[in-house]
């Protein structure tokens, strides 16, 4: 299956009204806080709307006939209003800025987590930049959308609701004219709807590729430093740059196109309620006072339509961010969870059935591969670069799943095993160390449910239970030291080693170490080696390495070599096999 | 006038004054664009004065009807060529404005990278890529989003009520100044509310920063992750900053949300005042009709204006926090400069009582050797003897603290930098591929002919592998190269350091993760194929390196002992255990 985002199928085109119903499930549980949010913005237009008409009033029946006290009360009338407006012009920013908050907060998490139960595969098709951006940038173009363009849109419509049902009561036909540009405008915000997006979601995915470069740059700037290549950097980051910037500059045109056409059909508008108005005045059906209020309620009408303008550009953005963040929502598992199924009494540990296995449907890695492992023994994985030492390994530990064949554990299909137990039973030292920012001690107790909880002298107890302890020695601050996932400040063989202290803590069942010490020094590997004797009597050892030292105590040697695995007899029989069967790649 | 639109307008003068103005230097971004920034002012002013034509054009309209000379066509005409022209201006002043911040944007993007391209390698680990991603993509948006939408408004706005205070005070300036109270007022809530915003919008960005970390942990350490289970780990971390980062977004709506009421509240107290106070002017008759008129038109028009400056606040302190975080990375000194000799390099490497200390400890101390043009040494010695930290100066990566670094005779920094990255190759422990073709990750120091590019992939014992690829050396390698096994990386590691043809060629740690009898052919390929080669190994294995013109024996950042192999055996008791320890086992690698 290809994970790549990418190249996921063209999303079925759903209508706007269908893509916010998708986007409905964020809204979980702010039921109640939209409905507040929107009373609020309806008393809040209402009382702007109330506002003017209480001031002519006033004007009208008391300045003019000089009633003093009359003028008075209606001051506090509007003084009342005021207050009222101040009240709820606070509540429903507050409280859709709220919901935008939360929305972004549970959008982010539903997308990590996403992210955490995808296969490994996921990651090797995508590029981390791009995946950042999904998760940081273009979840925060929803937030902009829920916190403010959906309260100031609802505003809108209900002034530009309450206008419309005045201009039409007050003279229907001269009220169908005045609103026709307004529908006109709707067809053409319909029509180039599509386009707008579309162009945001470019704009998007430039955002995505520039920081995908940055990213890849950045954590990479040793190598680039020492070929010299600022240029290289300076020139694809300018090339990634120029190119978001071309998007970003289309997207943003788009975007502006809603601007000056709104404003133009408002003053459409007016002249056809004058034109139209003038005809009505002079066959006598209408009076040019009524004219002069009635261009003012169709301002009503139209001022919120510029306004909707800029939102409905924001609404096009936060779609085309929506739809980036549902394609990672969307993407299916190709590692389904089988249902737990009863042990096998007598089966071996861990066994491969005619297993085949590929990355890319191009290149088989490994061909109906059949192994055993058993309780308690140690295997060594030989066999030329390239042969398929790591995939294997990757396979035991279910990184991945074998394209045909099955892989048994405890007698079970490996599918069944539930996640949790497969992590407690089987140790994988991967052979690029995995460390996270913090310190010595969270490194090696990262995932360890059993000892999180010691303190640093029971902690170092167990280490020196374990024959671990002298380990910590290589890092200056012991336990405290402190640890920077991207950093230099320890070397790769410090790294090995925190990986591997952190895997012989868990005690698995089977510890597979690929490559695991591959830039340890022989002595600090004597004292690995005497850890990894330690072990409990039923631990399954299977080791990678080339190097042949490593190996020797092995119980059996496995030859690996892509098209099938050999069993050697002897080391010796490894070496030669290495020798005459070294394929050349 | 409130202290933004001094600033908006000083900007917007061929010298801006800038002094006092906060936040301090965002609008000094815009120099460069003063030209397009006045115009955008210009635009916008005209849109808006033309959009105040049309009611008056209406009313004339009106009158005239009334009066009985009304001609329709003529108005029309009128109306007509207004809506035109306004449209005109809107959609240039829109069109002027997106093209503005974009460019403003990208190039502020291009000169951040610059600053950071010309930064050497601990720069970047200081400041962490993750920050510097924010810096490069949030921050730049918000500075973006403040020139396409900040400008503007302010400017129109900063104009309507400039405009229409005037007009007030002419009219009456008794109640005009009591009306115009509110501009203070407003200014200083708008102030006090901002300043209160911009720390959090400051600690927001960091939690960005911190979430692109978390992410990006999570996504290297992917395997890992599935191997231990531990996906519930990572979300709660993940939800620990995300949660953080709700809480800052939570105080900031909180202060936003009494911005906007606040403005609305009081620019209706101003017209409260003029209802009650002109009203009693009114029936006083110390006041007429048509001027209480006016007065209310008038601040009817101020509220808008009024209300689009509380909106921009928002971005205002979003901006000024992001481009507080840009200019940090801007003003990091540059690097050293880079010597000026460019002779071609001997390979004759003194190194005269080098001491480093990282993070307070000593990783080096006192270190001194010499290495001999054409000749190959290795750097033996245990995990974390500072073998690597070595490398990294020799290299030039990181800066002498204390000692020297000698070339030919020159010292190190006396050399001119891409003279010397480009005859020194470097293969590092772990390997680094770019997501581009096979052919680029390996020539990619410089333009490199054909010939050198295959005798480097010759060397690295490469050819067959590449011929087995789908597209040979043009197919693609992904970020991080995964479907390429570790040897195979690290052989095209090797090549990419051969292809530039150097006189001086750094392993470190090389002989770890590729087996002993290619390596071995590698090294004699390395021999015939680049001759006169100056070989510095990084190593804790003996058997590859007996043969060695010189080794010498680091250990826990000290030189124990210099010699060739023979000599060592009989002089560091040291190097005789390392050599004991390995020796068990050596008898396969050397048949292997």
């Amino acid at each position: 299956m290809n994970y790549a985002l990418d190249a996921q199928p063209p999303r079925p085109k759903l209508s706007i009204l269908a893509t916010l119903k998708g986007m409905v499930p964020l809204l979980e549980g702010e039921q109640r806080i939209i409905v507040y949010a929107s009373l609020a913005t309806l008393c809040n237009s209402l009382v702007n709307l109330a506002s003017p008409l209480l001031v002519a009033h006033l004007v009208d029946t008391y300045i003019l006939s000089k009633q003093f006290d009359g003028m008075l009360r209606y001051s506090l009338l509007l003084l009342l209003l005021a207050v009222v407006g101040l009240f709820t012009s606070y509540m429903h920013t507050r409280l859709m800025g709220g919901v935008g908050q939360r929305v972004v907060y549970g959008v982010r998490s539903r997308v990590f987590n996403k992210l955490q139960e995808l296969p490994l595969a996921f990651f090797h098709a995508n590029k981390t930049g791009d995946l950042i951006s999904r998760i940081n940038n273009d979840t925060d173009k929803l937030n902009q959308f829920f916190s403010q363009t959906l309260v100031q849109f609802m505003g809108s419509m209900v002034i530009m609701a309450g206008a419309a049902v005045f201009l039409l009561t007050i003279n229907f036909r001269l009220g169908l004219a005045a609103l026709a540009p307004a529908a006109v405008l709707v067809l053409f915000t319909r029509a180039i709807s599509p386009w707008v997006k579309r162009r945001n979601a470019e704009a998007l995915a430039a955002t995505g590729g520039l920081s995908a470069e940055v990213s890849e740059s950045l954590n990479n700037f040793r190598v680039i430093v020492a070929f010299n290549r600022r240029d290289f950097f300076l020139a694809r980051f300018n090339e990634v740059n120029r190119a978001n910037f071309d998007k970003a500059k289309r997207a943003g045109l788009a975007n502006i196109v809603f601007t000056p056409v709104f404003g133009l059909s408002s003053m459409l508008a007016q002249m056809v309620v004058l034109i139209y108005g003038v005809g009505l005045i002079m066959s006598g059906e209408f009076t040019a006072g009524l004219l002069i209020s009635y261009l003012a309620y169709v301002t009503f009408f139209y001022n919120p339509l510029r306004q909707l303008a800029a939102l409905w550009a924001n609404f096009q953005v936060a779609l085309a961010g929506w739809d980036r963040i549902d394609a990672i929502l969307e993407i299916r598992n190709d590692m389904p969870q089988l249902p737990p199924a009863s042990a096998v009494a007598g089966a071996s540990l861990l066994e491969f059935r005619q297993v085949s296995f590929q990355y890319t449907a191009e290149r088989m890695i490994l061909q109906n591969l059949d192994l055993v492992l058993q309780r308690g023994k140690t295997y060594a994985l030989v066999g030329p670069t390239g042969g398929g030492k790591t995939t294997t390994a990757s396979l035991m530990a279910r990184l991945y799943d074998p394209t045909s064949g099955t892989v048994l554990f405890d007698g079970l299909d490996m599918r069944s095993v539930p996640p949790e137990e497969r992590a407690r039973r089987i140790g994988f030292i991967l052979q690029e160390p995995v460390l996270f920012t913090g310190s010595v001690r969270d490194n090696i107790l990262y995932g360890n449910i059993r000892l999180q909880s010691l303190d640093d002298a029971a902690l170092m107890v167990q280490l020196e239970e374990e024959g671990l302890a002298a380990l910590l020695q290589r890092f200056d601050g012991g336990l405290a030291a402190s640890v920077a996932a991207s950093g230099d400040a320890l070397s790769l063989g410090q790294k090995q080693l925190l990986a591997f202290m952190r895997a012989v803590l868990r005690h698995p069942d089977l510890l597979i170490l690929d490559e695991a010490t591959a830039n340890i020094d022989t002595v600090t590997e004597q004292l690995l080696e005497s850890v990894l004797k330690q072990l409990p009597a039923h631990t399954t050892r299977v080791i990678i390495a080339h190097r042949l030292n490593t190996i020797e105590n092995a119980d059996e040697i496995f030859f690996v070599n892509g098209s099938g695995i050999t069993r050697a007899n002897t080391m010796q029989d490894a070496v030669d096999m290495l020798l005459q069967r070294q394929k050349a790649s | 006038m409130t202290r933004p639109l001094t600033a908006a307008a000083s900007a917007a003068t061929p010298k801006p004054s800038g002094k006092g103005a906060r936040p301090p230097g965002l609008f000094s971004i815009l120099g460069p664009y003063r030209r397009q920034v006045i115009l955008l002012v210009v635009l916008a002013i005209l849109a808006n004065v033309f959009t105040l034509f049309i009611p008056g054009l209406i009313a004339r309209g009106i009158d005239n009807f009334v009066a009985g000379n009304f001609e329709l066509t003529t108005m029309l005409v009128e109306l007509g060529a207004v809506a035109l022209v306004v449209f005109f201006f809107t959609a240039w002043q829109n069109m002027l404005q997106t093209l503005v911040s974009e460019q403003v944007a990208m190039d502020l993007r291009g000169t951040l990278a610059g600053t950071i391209a010309g930064q050497g390698y601990r720069f970047i680990e200081d400041k962490n890529p993750a920050r510097l991603l924010t810096n490069l993509t949030s921050d730049v948006d918000s500075i973006k989003l403040f020139v396409s939408l900040v400008i503007p408004t302010m400017v129109t706005s900063a104009v309507v009520i400039v405009g229409t205070s005037v007009i007030l005070l002419i009219l009456d300036w008794e109640l005009a100044a009591i009306v115009l109270l509110v501009i203070p007022l407003l200014g200083g809530t708008f102030f006090v509310i901002m300043g209160k915003m911009r720390p959090y919008f400051m600690q927001s960005r960091e939690v960005v920063d911190w979430l692109n970390k978390v992410i990006r942990e999570s996504i290297i350490g992917a395997a890992l992750i599935r191997v231990l289970d531990t996906a519930t780990l990572e979300q709660d971390k993940f939800n620990e900053v995300n949660r953080k980062g709700r809480d800052l977004g939570f105080r900031i709506v909180k202060l936003f949300s009494l911005m906007v009421p606040i403005i609305t509240f009081v620019s209706s107290m101003s017209t409260l005042a003029i209802v009650t106070l002109g009203g009693w002017y009114v029936i006083q008759d110390s006041m007429s009709l048509g001027t209480f008129a006016a007065f209310l038109n008038y601040v009817a028009l101020l509220i808008f204006p009024i209300l689009m400056i509380g909106f921009m606040g928002n971005i205002i302190a979003q901006a000024s926090a992001s481009y507080a975080r840009i200019s940090e990375v801007l003003k990091a000194p540059k690097i050293i400069a880079s010597g000026t000799h460019t002779a071609i390099l001997h390979g004759h490497i003194r190194v005269h009582e080098l001491s480093l200390d990282y993070g307070g400890k000593p990783v080096l101390r006192k270190v001194s050797c010499e290495i001999q043009p054409g000749t190959r040494t290795a750097i033996l010695g245990p995990t974390a003897a500072g073998k690597t930290q070595l490398l990294n100066l020799l290299a030039g990566l990181s800066v002498v603290q204390h000692g020297s670094i000698e070339y030919d005779g020159k010292p190190l920094s006396d050399l001119d930098q891409a003279s010397f990255f480009s005859q020194v190759g470097l293969v590092f422990q772990d390997s680094v591929l770019f997501n581009t073709t096979m052919r680029e990750n390996i020539a990619f120091s410089v333009a490199t002919s054909d010939a050198a590019l295959q005798r480097a992939i010759d060397t690295a014992e490469l050819a067959e592998y590449v011929a087995s690829l789908p597209q040979g050396l043009d197919t693609p390698v992904s970020e991080r190269g995964t479907t390429l096994s570790g040897g195979q990386k690290q052989r095209i590691m090797l090549a990419r350091a051969l292809v530039q043809n150097p006189r001086i060629l750094f392993l470190d740690d090389f002989t770890a993760r590729v087996d002993a009898s290619t390596e071995q052919k590698i090294l004699a390929n390395i021999g015939r194929n680049y001759p006169g080669l100056t070989l510095v190994s990084i190593t804790q294995k003996i058997a590859p390196v007996t043969g060695y013109d010189q080794i010498i024996l680091l250990m826990e950042g000290e030189v124990l002992a210099t010699g060739t192999h023979e000599a060592l055996l009989h002089s560091s008791p040291e190097y005789v255990q390392i050599y004991n320890s390995q020796r068990s086992t050596s008898t396969y690698e050397l048949r292997a």
